[in-house]
């Protein structure tokens, strides 16, 4: 309760703040529609030689690329501005101010910090999902629908702490963007659903950079192929991955603080 | 040495240095930068494979050759990005570089062309990773190995001299990145970047002969994975001279007043 | 008491770098490490509302210290309580009472105006909406602010950012405030207003404040007691006043004398300027000095106490 509260004053005070420039919502609607143009002259292209991908058509894959837009919108509003400020917090010492503060630290620097204006692509990502999904021929039930909105908040959760864990790095290696740079380049991969990768990349998309359960699963669900067993593997998942991160932050900070040396 | 052969010199050797202490940053852009060709290659394969075997006459394995390629293009593609120029004139880095007796460009190229060195190094083993994940065929004349060791600097030199110039639009406004945008989502699409530029459409495939882009990506990579003609080979070649010629036609007259823009605002 | 500190110790591992390729090949496998000892067997203790000075060079393990009274840090051995808690546990009754200043880190966010910093720091503090507005404003009249709150931080002074940083600090009325180097890298107008500002809390609220700082300034207008560390260990705990006395063996002696001739016999002479002449002597010789001088026709004179500084840098010296 207090951690939602902590949570909402900080997200006030940052979409108070950035409404202040508000010539960066044009910058930023530019720069989703240039994303969203390409993915779907990508899609053309593909759709335009075959009419299945690995059994998705391409009603279903703009699904998927709906789900890639929106919670890609979602790290860059949120997760990554805080995870970069907890980068320069722990280069600069200055990580020192949160450790002395009476709330929880995990808690504190993953909300202070929010970019309002990425949250279009939030918008415009779930917009592409309805478009896509109301001209699938058959229509997602209220239970799939469901379903998708589990899935989605639970590879929220899988995603943050994927970026958590990789953060915490920070506490023993110096350069830390090369990493960064390196997940995003994973990430635009999961514009297509982990099924289309040969196996070894399959797992890899899965279990190391979440993209299965933070896109894939999502998707499946608006496109009649999640199963109870897809969405219960989720949730195991995704406890499992706030467990080993929760884990990682403690003993990062005892390292922090030499009780561990 | 002295004059610029000995300023090329030195600066590449100072690249080589530093960028070798950064191996294993190096190493981790690299990974990363990996992952969009793989994607691009895995979802074409599998095109090809709901065909029957082959998309627009390539097949899987020539799509692994067309992509493992790819990856040593894009590293030769390294070059000073756009946003680097905010940093430099507002850090009055650029004000230090005017008083040198040399034009700045030549450290930039200088430079990143001494990086490669360590790029190619790094490379090697990723491209012996991905030959054998994916299965390439290759069947590479003797001809088109020449061509393509002096296409990949081509290449080097029209993207570095175009982005040059691109930058320098920061002399006039900070607010910029829309324009890179573009600029460099126009490179996707049509460069062959993203798919080779057979698949494209018949007009876009038009379009992108007549841009520059072609030749910093497709070209090369089609040297060495593709099956040009010797004309062809020879062709490309003489319109990626062109193409350094129009670049650096640009660099000169933007850098002209440019740098008058500077002079009167300052940083 | 408020802080009590026993037999204090602070150990680090740092890697043994050593220079030539074979030996950084060598450190690839195995890496050498040396422990390095930045507080020993340190002890002391602090009354309520005291305002205590820590002194030393760099590297004398005055930041350290800090840290693990603040619960930053875990120590090594000994024990510390601060309030009542052990710092280390971080437990947030203890967090609550405390705050943290360090010159040379900032905690307001760069890009937003301190006003909404403070209000996050109201939201982590859980400051009850009028005490916050009450404290805040008195803080800001205090230091004098006005407006600045207003801009984003980036855009304020070295001083006025400084100031700020202050304000946000105190916001949740700590009982015991940790500063480390508040003043470092301020010109002297800001110092002074800072300094006055620290005197005036301590006074009105009755705070206890450790202080690091690198001006001797700070710590005469604020300290009536020093904590001289250097190497970790305490050379001296006690007030400001007897570490000179203990520690100067010398006085200054400026006198106006009519005759001259002869003088440089009875001590150094460290400057001569018309009839006024300034002579270091040897502390017991003083009084022998004054005698002499009395023949030379003197028409004034002043004994002195060298300046802190030289006392410290005796101290470390010796």
């Amino acid at each position: 309760m207090t951690a939602l509260r902590l949570a909402g004053t900080f997200l006030r005070i940052g979409i108070l703040n950035e409404l202040q420039y508000r010539v960066n919502l044009v910058f930023s609607l530019v720069q989703s529609a240039i994303a969203v143009g390409t993915s779907l002259a990508v899609l053309a292209l593909v759709f335009g030689n075959t009419d299945s991908l690995r059994g998705w058509s391409a009603g279903e894959l703009l699904v998927v690329m709906g789900v890639h837009v929106l919670v890609g919108g979602l790290i860059r509003s949120v997760i990554q501005p805080n995870m970069q400020q907890l980068m320069e917090d722990i280069q600069r010492g200055t990580l020192d101010f949160v450790l002395t503060k009476p709330a929880d630290g995990q808690l504190l620097v993953s909300v202070r910090r929010v970019q309002i204006w990425q949250a279009v692509d939030i918008l415009v990502g779930a917009a592409l999902v309805v478009v896509a999904v109301v001209r699938l021929p058959a229509t997602p039930g209220v239970l799939d629908v469901l379903a998708f909105a589990a899935a989605l908040a639970l590879g929220a959760v899988s995603i943050y702490c994927f970026w958590l864990l990789l953060t915490t790095l920070a506490f023993w290696v110096t350069r830390l963007d090369p990493l960064v740079e390196l997940f995003e380049g994973m990430y635009q991969a999961g514009r297509w659903p982990v099924s289309v990768y040969p196996g070894w990349l399959r797992i890899g998309f899965t279990v190391l950079v979440p993209l299965a359960f933070a896109v894939t699963v999502p998707a499946s669900a608006l496109t009649g192929r999640s199963t109870g067993w897809l969405l219960l593997g989720s949730v195991a998942f995704t406890v499992a991955l706030a467990t080993v991160t929760r884990l990682a932050w403690r003993h990062a900070l005892r390292r922090y603080s030499g009780a561990s040396a | 040495m002295n004059g610029l052969p000995g300023l090329y010199a030195t600066v590449m050797k100072a690249a080589v240095q530093t960028q070798f202490q950064y191996r294993t940053a190096n190493y981790a852009y690299m990974l990363g930068m990996v992952a969009e060709p793989v994607v691009y290659l895995v979802v074409w394969s599998a095109v090809a494979e709901s065909r029957g075997g082959s998309v627009g006459g390539i097949t899987a394995g020539e799509f692994a050759a067309y992509y493992i390629v790819w990856t040593l293009v894009r590293n030769m593609n390294i070059v000073l990005t756009p946003y680097a120029w905010e940093d430099r004139i507002q850090q009055g880095e650029l004000s230090g570089m005017l008083l040198r007796p040399v034009h700045p460009i030549h450290y930039d190229l200088a430079f990143f062309a001494g990086w490669k060195v360590v790029v190619v190094l790094l490379w090697i083993p990723i491209a012996l990773v991905l030959s054998v994940a994916f299965r390439p065929t290759f069947d590479i004349s003797a001809l088109e190995a020449v061509v393509f060791l002096v296409a990949i600097w081509g290449a080097y030199l029209i993207r570095s001299l175009l982005l040059w110039a691109l930058g320098m639009i920061t002399f006039w406004t900070t607010r910029v990145s829309a324009i890179y945008d573009v600029y460099f989502t126009a490179e996707l699409l049509l460069s062959g970047r993203l798919v080779p530029l057979a698949l494209l459409p018949a007009w876009a495939g038009g379009l992108a002969d007549w841009l520059p882009f072609k030749y910093t990506f497709g070209y090369p990579i089609e040297v060495l994975a593709g099956s040009l003609s010797t004309r062809e080979l020879l062709t490309g070649l003489a319109l990626q001279a062109v193409w350094i010629g129009f670049g650096a036609a640009l660099v000169a007259a933007v850098w002209r007043v440019g740098i008058r823009r500077y002079g009167a605002v300052g940083s | 008491m408020d802080i009590e500190v026993d037999g204090l110790r602070k150990t680090f591992r740092v890697p043994r770098r050593e220079a030539g390729l074979r030996a950084s090949l060598r450190s690839l496998v195995r890496r050498t490490t040396t422990e390095v000892v930045a507080v020993d067997a340190v002890s002391f203790s602090v009354e309520p509302g005291e305002v205590v000075g820590f002194l030393g060079p760099n590297g004398a393990g005055k930041t350290t210290t800090l840290k693990m009274l603040s619960g930053l840090l875990f120590p090594g051995s000994g024990t510390v309580r601060v309030l009542g808690h052990v710092p280390s546990r971080r437990e947030h009754d203890f967090l609550r009472r405390i705050t943290l200043v360090m010159g040379n880190r900032n905690q307001l966010q760069w890009d937003l105006p301190a006003l909404d910093s403070y209000e996050m720091n109201r939201a982590i503090y859980r400051i009850p909406a009028p005490d916050f507005r009450r404290v805040r404003d008195e803080l800001v009249e205090l230091l004098d602010l006005g407006d600045q709150v207003r801009k984003p931080v980036r855009q304020l002074s070295l001083g006025e950012r400084m100031k700020a940083e202050i304000v946000g600090a105190l916001l949740h009325s700590p009982q015991v405030l940790f500063l480390d180097e508040p003043t470092i890298g301020l010109d002297v107008t800001m110092q002074k207003r800072i300094r006055a500002f620290l005197a005036e809390y301590n006074s009105r609220h009755g705070a206890t404040v450790l202080l690091t700082s690198h001006y001797m300034a700070d710590v005469q207008a604020l300290c009536k007691r020093v904590v001289v560390i250097d190497a970790g260990r305490i050379l001296y705990d006690g007030s400001l006043r007897t570490l000179s006395a203990r520690y100067s063996q010398r006085q200054t002696i400026t006198a106006t004398v009519a005759d001259r001739a002869g003088l440089a016999g009875l001590g150094e002479l460290v400057s001569v300027d018309g009839d006024r002449v300034t002579l270091r002597v040897d502390k017991e010789r003083s009084a022998a000095v004054v005698a002499a001088l009395l023949g030379h026709g003197v028409t004034d004179l002043t004994i002195e106490d060298p300046p802190v500084e030289d006392v410290i840098e005796q101290v470390f010296a010796s």
